[in-house]
């Protein structure tokens, strides 16, 4: 009954050919999985792409009105920095529609212009002082309505009056209205008006909170990397350190922003909403990240580079140095990559150190208040305003593009490190 | 209760002290002339233990300066442990435990007050594998006096490079290209490019684990013949697994079986009359 009975006449390449199909089908299954698997996946990520890229790009322009600005001398007065601005702009308006005489009519007529166009106005007297008493065009920012208006012309022309509909159609006429790149997005924080509001203070935050936490990080993971790995031995006390940095790995984010709520900022009084706690808190949260992944890079390293130093008589120290991290360099930054990505993107840690306050500076140092991206979008998904839908979708168009490069700048800098030979 | 603590004592001396060979039966003693005269290393009642497995039992063997000696005897007889204890390579190693006494010009090296980076300049290893740094060839050869302090400036340690490249019969064919990497060099040309990042140090004793075994017949030819060279200024040990090997390039050969020293002598002697039964089954290629 048992194999060893069969009839000596079957050869073994008679039975192997006759289980070859079957094994073949079990492979072009097993491919067919694969490509399946591949291509779903695909599939969702270019939806998701696709979803963002609809929704944000309007985002990326912005309604402008071209008005003749009279940069009167007695409204912008002799400091220019607290000059009325406001009054220059409605000025403006007076003098493009001079029929508009009533009180009601005029209200709406300002209300064209986004609350932005004083600011938009001051900026440029202040950048260039030659400007007051010249009489020159200006684009400036409209109304988020207005905007909506031009973006969604069916859904937004519900918000406007007819008397403001006429004046677009006469600005349009004249070439006086226009979609324009969107540099208030770019060179601005947050804002209570949608067409205002911009990236910029929510991006700084960000590079300021990353760099704190690279700085932090990646000399101690490292370091601890090749402490335990090449310096501490075997005992129990690497072992239990171990453990716990697997631990630590695996803890929720925002346990992390409670400990800094508590020993940065209550214990250590350091100033809440800081990009400098921010950093504290998240390199909490990368370093075992870190010291994982390169303690995987040191072990990689193979032991015959680590003898033939230590056979010429090379130090402990030198062999690990000249020799041992050169080699797993590549393999750590893969993995600071990886814990630094992560950190870019956590928003839980920083809600719990009040990172997620409305902050419309743009941060100039480690301690000024301040936002990161995540939370950037995370508040501007919960504001009622209909501008910030595309708002959002650019926020993480920005975000996930600065994810794109600095991993690029990564990829370059291993690429350098990694020997060819 | 005070004395049966005392008389305990000396059971416990005798335990982690291995008597002298020739006292415990069961442990063969070596044939031929193990002990020299006149030593540059030697060791005595050697015992090296992996965790609890013993590997080498009571070694004791002298090697004599400026000459080859080959280690021989089948896989797993301890033959490359027994060679890695001589520069204490043991020690990166952390199960490893070695006791006895190894001597290098009467200065026992085991002893740790002994500098093992300076041990390690004065015996160099070559392994196995040719293990180049994934470096520039002229790097390999320079890391060693550069680490050591042996030479300053640049033309000291171009002229340290060349000679330890000339030495190793290596510069004709990298001399015009020293900048390119280690690695790139043909399996040969990198273990010779490892013997002379050796002899860059000038250490005294030279350790060479297998040199030839990853090589081809031609490339192990010339690494033969330049231990032949070599050996005129290095006392050399050198662990193989091909006889003819040993009878080409060693003045003395030892013969190491399960752990245990059996037969040292002359090489003509071990090859032609081989004095332990062992040494004659293996040498004649009845196991191995």
């Amino acid at each position: 009954m048992n194999q060893n009975s069969r009839p000596q006449t079957v050869s073994t390449a008679a039975i192997v050919a006759a289980g070859l199909r079957k094994r073949y089908r079990a492979e072009k299954r097993f491919r067919r999985l694969g490509i399946g698997a591949v291509i779903l996946s695909l599939g969702f990520l270019l939806l998701l792409f696709g979803n963002i890229l609809s929704q944000g790009l309007p985002a990326f322009r912005q309604t402008e009105i071209a008005l003749e600005i009279e940069f009167t001398p007695r409204l912008i007065t002799a400091d220019p920095a607290r000059g009325n601005y406001r009054a220059l702009a409605r000025q403006a308006l007076q003098r493009a529609f001079p029929k508009v005489r009533k009180r009601r009519a005029k209200k709406e007529l300002y209300r064209l212009l986004s609350n932005g166009a004083a600011f938009e106005l001051r900026r440029m007297v202040l950048a260039d002082p030659a400007l007051v008493g010249t009489d020159r065009r200006c684009w400036l920012p409209a109304d988020d309505l207005v905007d909506n208006f031009l973006k969604n012309p069916e859904s937004g022309k519900k918000r406007l009056s007819p008397r403001q509909l006429a004046w677009l159609s006469q600005l349009h006429n004249q070439g006086r209205l226009a979609l324009r790149f969107n540099r208030f997005f770019f060179t601005r924080g947050d804002s209570r008006d949608p067409e205002m509001a911009g990236i910029l203070g929510a991006l700084c935050g960000s590079i300021f909170t990353l760099l704190v936490t690279l700085a932090l990080s990646f000399p101690l993971g490292i370091a601890s990397a090749l402490y335990l790995e090449e310096f501490a031995g075997r005992n129990a006390f690497a072992d239990f350190l171990e453990v716990n940095i697997n631990n630590l790995a695996a803890v929720p984010s925002i346990i992390f922003g409670l400990l800094g709520l508590a020993v940065f900022i209550n214990l250590f009084g350091l100033p809440r909403s800081a990009p400098l706690v921010g950093g504290l808190a998240l390199s909490l949260m990368t370093m075992p990240t870190i010291i994982i992944a390169g303690r995987a890079a040191l072990k990689a390293v193979p032991p015959s580079i680590r003898e033939a130093a230590l056979g010429i008589g090379a130090s402990k120290v030198q062999t690990v140095f000249h020799h041992v991290l050169p080699l797993a360099l590549p393999g750590m930054l893969t993995g600071t990559i990886i814990g630094m990505a992560r950190a870019l993107g956590e928003t839980a840690p920083l809600l719990m150190i009040g990172m997620v306050a409305f902050i419309v500076d743009i941060p100039r140092s480690l301690s000024a208040p301040a936002t990161v991206l995540p939370v950037q979008i995370y508040l501007w998904a919960d504001s009622p305003e209909r501008a910030f839908v595309a708002k959002t979708s650019a926020a993480i168009i920005v975000l996930l593009a600065f994810l794109i490069l600095m991993n690029a700048g990564a990829v370059v800098l291993r690429k350098k490190f990694e020997r060819k030979w | 209760m005070f004395l049966s603590f005392i008389s305990r004592q000396p059971v416990k001396n005798t335990t982690a002290k291995k008597p002298s060979p020739g006292t415990d039966p069961a442990r063969p003693a070596t044939a031929g002339e193990p002990l020299l005269e006149k030593s540059r290393l030697s060791c005595r009642h050697l015992d090296v233990f992996y965790g609890a497995k013993q590997a080498l039992h009571d070694i004791s063997i002298d090697f004599s300066g400026n000459q080859v000696t080959s280690l021989i005897g089948p896989s797993g007889c301890g033959k490359s442990t027994f060679l890695r204890c001589l520069n204490r390579m043991n020690e990166t190693i952390d199960i490893c435990r070695v006791s006895g006494e190894i001597k290098l010009d009467g200065e026992d090296i085991n002893r740790p007050e002994v500098d093992v980076v300076l041990l390690r300049a004065r015996v160099g290893m070559v392994f196995q594998k040719p293990n180049p740094f994934p470096k520039s060839i002229r790097e390999n050869v320079a890391y060693g006096p550069r680490i050591h302090g042996l030479a300053r400036h640049r033309d000291e340690i171009d002229m340290i490079v060349e000679t330890s490249l000339t030495r190793a019969g290596l510069w004709d064919e990298v001399k015009d290209r020293l900048d390119e990497p280690g690695t790139g060099l043909s399996g040969g040309q990198q273990q010779r490019l490892c013997i002379a990042r050796t002899i860059a140090v000038s250490p005294e004793v030279i350790l060479m684990d297998e040199p030839c075994s990853a090589l081809d017949p031609i490339a192990t030819a010339r690494i033969e013949d330049l231990i032949g060279e070599l050996k005129e200024n290095f006392t050399i040990i050198i662990v193989t697994h091909s006889m003819q090997q040993a009878s080409r390039v060693s003045q003395r050969t030892a013969f190491f079986h399960l752990g245990h020293l059996v037969e040292v002598g002359s090489t003509e002697a071990v090859f032609t009359t081989p004095r332990h039964h062992l040494t004659e089954e293996y040498i004649t290629g009845r196991f191995g």
